[in-house]
């Protein structure tokens, strides 16, 4: 089934262009919701938040495009309960607009970390892990400065038996908590990960793995 | 009066006979506004006067390379309605001063240079040379520059996919940090000129506000270092990598709309350099008002905004009629854009402040007229050429243990992990290997980018490294299946007014003349930074070389490393250079070689460069090739290592002594197979029409490093030391 | 114990890129003000509660430590 996709620009985002190739190579109709302007919800099947810079990272990663106009009509998608998911500094942008629990810090080397990582599958229940399988390995890029997942206790311990917890690294590059690598709301509805599947479509690119996303 | 002019010389950088010179073409003194115009323009940077008649030799083009003279960039054609534009540009002073600054406007600096023509970015590489590790300051550069490299470079969604580091005491107070980029045109992505054109078109300005950044960087770039280094407080100039991408997508935009006559952008001498080089390009004029352009800094006078080099600026010329909706573009992506003046018939740029003129001038008067200086020099000789070599005495596991300290045998990962490589989905090879490829969107085509000029060699001979610097990243590619397109270089040299350094500038000008046209490959862009020398210190002559290929898909790219234990490791050797550069490197000395010049270097290449498509055809079982790096067979096995794989020569290959294992010759590869037998058959007739060597030399283990039966390495260990950072 | 601030910025003359794009960003959002800039703040405490000697010590990690580049930025002791 093609799904209308909307996947969201803001000023300094990198990776639009690639989540629009990696949908339209699935058959899914992408387009461009640009951050000033407002759009109806009823128009999209799924929001991607891409990653990349968004305001330079400035002030912190996702602060200043988690308080743009298009974010009053995600968060409207989001309460309609239909799928978002937030790649990078995608996932950074939703924890800052509180769509999803924690933040992100800077990675616990305090330099950017380019690799290749192994994560597990710990759940899939929300609409990206329709062809993943519980204890599942993929092998996925990460690309990132702040990938350092934080959450208060209370917070996590409401994750852990809320099974929000969705992917964790095997080797933790980035000091995240629970070694985790990407989570999901409450609803299971808003997704978001540090690697990137849009990065591992093909052999050649190192990894076909991003095929187990869609 | 005359202790005025010496002061205006010192200031302005100008010599007394090219004061007289301006006088002469100006038939008066120069006005006050005139003296910073010339001093930019006339600076080695901008004018290139040392060096212009002997770049006039990188003449040779071909059906795939247009002459494109004086654009910003050279463009490739590739066929399928897809082009390049590629180029490669130092920023050595300003890294030396603020390295993460100064490593990152280079970045900076290059990507504008692309897509000034209409081209989005898609590949960069970088060049550098650090000293001694040990030297003062020299980790602090280290750090600093690749932290500058990757915090621009991943925030412009660019990804960083090659690089070479290289390591010699002669930069301990000059490093080198070159910066390139390749640019893509898609079907149907129009290209850009700089030629102003169009009486009544509007000069428009966009992008960042001017401030005071940099003010006499374009001089300060061609004066050498003295002692006050540390105590200059240069306006250092800031890069935003953030509003660099606003630029790009707003250019882009604007050009795809076709709103754009022309666009330079505001390098090295800022807004003088577009706007004379524009007007010159034309042979039209323009009219500037000064007080138009935005400011950060409201004090700021004529002199200051005409020498600024904030950054992420650009000039362009459009028709009155499509301003409005160019100005809401670049409105949209945050950016600013101000009208400044007009084009105008007359061939003149006059520039005002308010309705005051501060000149009316020819713009050839400054550009064209600039000096072209025949610089003395003397014909090559080759000064460390020998009948034979003598082997150096060493010890393996002394060699190996300097080795591994020095920075002469390291991985370099913690470098190359610090740059997103992958972005744009389209990178089909990790950083640290020596020829990235990049999927082309329309086509599928793989494209190739090394770059090349190894320091050792070129203080070994000039001539011969600079040949090495295009023919070694040539051989590189072909052994990936990927021919090599077109060259640029980065001619890094020292003060071009010493004899010995002109004629090492000219020696290698005219090897990489040379090898260009064999390798049918033409030199299309280029840039030139002399005077990298401190007191009287120069340093290795380095014409850094940047190469770009192409092979038919980006799939199964042969990988460089070992892949299977008990698999035999061949080398196929053509010698036309033999020495011992590596072991000396190690001690400082300065290697003498052996040569053998009636050898085919170039035939040899492009056999290289069909084994790919051949050992495919014919189903050969080959798993890893890698070409044969300084510090020769040994030291390309352990770079050949993974966590679980190792070596033993110990059976096959039987040096004379110890140095033979670490020998340079030029040029050779190695080959894993399951099958001796048939590669060998194999190699042996696909290169029967050139003097090669073919020997096995040891075979691939599971965690073992032997060298000799007395010699072994702890694998554990070794693998520890060699990813170590330094 | 006394805890002592150091306020680091950029240099006037010098480009605030964080500054400006938060600016930019507040402002489209309808905030009203004149200018911005960004730096940071750093929290150094210490035993020894004698103003002088806390003073000369933070002035040895600012120049001779590298607590601060002289290049680009400036700084102010705020007890």
């Amino acid at each position: 089934m093609s799904l209308k996709v909307g996947v969201t620009r803001f000023l300094g985002t990198n990776c639009d262009q690639d989540v629009r190739q990696w949908f339209s190579l699935n058959g899914h109709k992408a387009e461009y919701l640009w951050f000033e302007d407002q759009f109806n919800s009823n128009d999209y099947d799924m929001l991607v938040i891409p990653g990349g810079f968004s305001h330079g990272d400035y002030l912190r990663c996702g602060a200043l495009a988690a308080r743009t106009n298009v974010m009053k009509s995600v968060r409207e998608f989001a309460n309609k309960g239909k799928p978002i998911l937030g790649i990078c500094n995608g996932f950074q942008i939703l924890c800052e607009a509180e769509l999803l629990p924690g933040a992100l810090l800077r990675n616990k080397d305090l330099r950017f970390i380019d690799g290749w990582q192994t994560l597990k599958v710990e759940n899939t229940t929300n609409a990206f892990s329709k062809k993943m399988s519980v204890g599942q390995t993929i092998k996925l890029p990460i690309a990132h400065g702040e990938g350092q997942f934080y959450a208060d206790s209370e917070t996590l311990k409401k994750m852990v038996d809320q099974k929000q917890i969705w992917l964790t690294y095997e080797n933790n590059p980035n000091g995240s908590m629970l070694n985790i690598s990407g989570i999901t709301n409450a609803k299971h509805n808003i997704c978001g990960l540090m690697p990137h599947p849009e990065r591992a479509l093909f052999d050649w690119m190192g990894s076909s793995d991003g095929g187990f996303f869609l | 009066m005359i202790n005025d002019l010496e002061k205006k010389l010192k200031t302005y950088r100008l010599s007394v006979e090219e004061y007289e010179k301006i006088k002469s073409l100006l038939g008066r003194e120069p006005a006050p506004i005139e003296w910073p115009l010339y001093s930019a323009l006339w600076s080695e940077h901008c004018s290139y006067k040392s060096s212009k008649i002997h770049l006039r030799k990188f003449s040779y083009r071909n059906e795939r390379t247009p002459l494109m003279d004086g654009e910003n960039a050279g463009v490739v054609d590739l066929g399928f309605d897809e082009k390049i534009a590629f180029k490669m540009e130092s920023h050595n002073h300003p890294s030396f001063i603020e390295p993460v600054q100064g490593a990152a406007t280079g970045v900076g600096g290059i990507l504008r240079d692309i897509f000034t023509m209409g081209a989005r970015p898609i590949m960069s590489a970088n060049y550098l040379c650090f000293g001694d590790v040990d030297a003062p300051r020299m980790k602090d550069l280290m750090k600093g520059v690749v932290h500058g490299i990757s915090s621009y470079g991943n925030c412009v969604g660019v990804p960083t996919v090659n690089g070479q580091t290289n390591f010699h005491p002669r930069y301990n107070k000059n490093i080198l940090v070159n910066a390139l980029n390749v640019g893509y045109f898609g079907p149907g992505m129009k290209m850009a000129l700089s030629n102003a054109s169009g009486p009544g078109n509007y000069v428009v300005y966009v992008g960042a506000k001017t401030g005071r950044d940099g003010v006499h960087g374009a001089s300060m770039a061609s004066a050498s270092f003295d002692d006050d280094s540390e105590s200059k407080k240069p306006n250092v100039q800031i890069g935003d990598p953030f509003y660099e991408k606003l630029l790009i997508e707003a250019c882009l935009e604007v050009l795809e709309k076709n709103l754009v006559v022309a666009m330079q952008d505001m390098g090295a001498a800022g807004l003088t350099s577009s706007s004379f080089e524009m007007a010159s390009k034309g042979q039209v004029g323009l009219v500037i008002d000064l007080k138009k352009v935005p400011l950060r800094d409201s004090t700021m006078s004529p002199e200051d905004i005409l020498l600024s080099e904030s950054q992420e600026r650009m000039l362009l010329i459009c028709e009155p009629k499509n301003f409005d909706v160019l100005h809401k573009t670049f409105k949209k992506w945050n950016l600013d854009s101000a009208i400044l003046g007009e084009v105008q018939a007359q061939k003149k740029v006059k520039l005002m402040w308010g309705p005051e003129v501060l000149t009316d001038i020819d713009p050839d008067l400054i550009v064209e007229s600039a000096p072209r200086y025949e610089r003395p020099y003397t014909k090559w000789t080759p000064k460390n050429k020998v009948a034979e070599l003598t082997r150096p005495t060493i010890q393996f596991a002394e060699i190996l243990k300097k080795a591994l300290s020095s920075s002469k045998l390291n991985r370099f990962t913690w470098i190359y992990n610090q740059y997103d490589q992958r972005v744009g989905a389209k990178t089909a090879t990790a950083c640290e290997s020596a020829v990235a490829f990049t999927r082309l969107e329309h086509s599928g085509r793989g494209l190739a980018l090394a770059v090349g000029c190894r320091p050792d060699v070129m203080e070994m001979d000039a001539q011969i490294g600079a040949y090495d610097a295009v023919y070694y990243p040539a051989f590189q590619m072909a052994l990936k299946g990927a021919e090599v397109l077109a060259v640029t270089d980065c001619l890094n040299f020292g003060n071009p007014q010493k004899n010995e350094i002109m004629s090492e500038f000219v020696a290698s000008v005219d090897a990489i003349v040379d090898a260009s046209e064999q390798l049918k490959a033409p030199v299309i862009s280029g840039n030139v930074s002399f005077y990298n020398e401190t007191i009287t210190e120069n340093i290795v002559s380095t014409p850094a070389i940047g190469l770009v290929g192409l092979r038919d898909t980006v799939e199964d790219i042969r990988p460089d490393y070992f892949q299977n234990p008990f698999e035999m490791i061949l080398e196929v050797k053509l010698n036309w250079v033999e020495s011992f550069t590596w072991i000396n490197s190690l001690g400082n000395k300065t290697s003498s070689f052996k040569s053998y010049p009636e050898i085919n270097v170039p035939k040899f290449i492009q056999l290289c460069k069909n084994l790919d498509t051949e050992i495919k055809a014919k189903k050969i079982k080959v798993s890893a090739i890698k070409a044969v790096g300084l510090g020769g067979i040994t030291t390309t096995c352990l770079k050949m290592t993974t966590s679980e794989l190792g070596f033993d020569l110990s059976n096959d290959y039987q040096g004379v002594t110890a140095a033979d294992y670490f020998k340079d010759t030029f040029y050779s590869f190695l080959i894993t197979t399951s099958e001796l037998e048939e590669v060998r058959k194999f190699l042996k007739s696909y290169f029967n029409s050139i003097p090669v060597e073919i020997l096995k030399i040891g075979e691939t283990t599971q965690k073992i490093i032997r060298i000799t039966s007395e010699f072994q390495l702890d694998f554990d260990q070794f693998q520890k030391q060699f990813k170590q950072e330094i | 114990m006394m805890t002592v601030g150091i306020k680091i910025m950029p240099r006037d003359v010098i480009l605030d890129s964080q500054g400006r794009a938060i600016e930019e960003s507040m402002k489209n959002n309808g905030f009203k003000f004149e200018g911005l800039r960004a730096g940071k703040f750093l929290e150094v405490s210490f035993s020894n509660e004698n103003k002088e000697d806390v003073k000369t010590e933070i002035e040895k990690m600012l120049k001779i430590g590298g607590l601060y580049n002289p290049l680009i930025e400036k700084f102010e002791i705020i007890f």
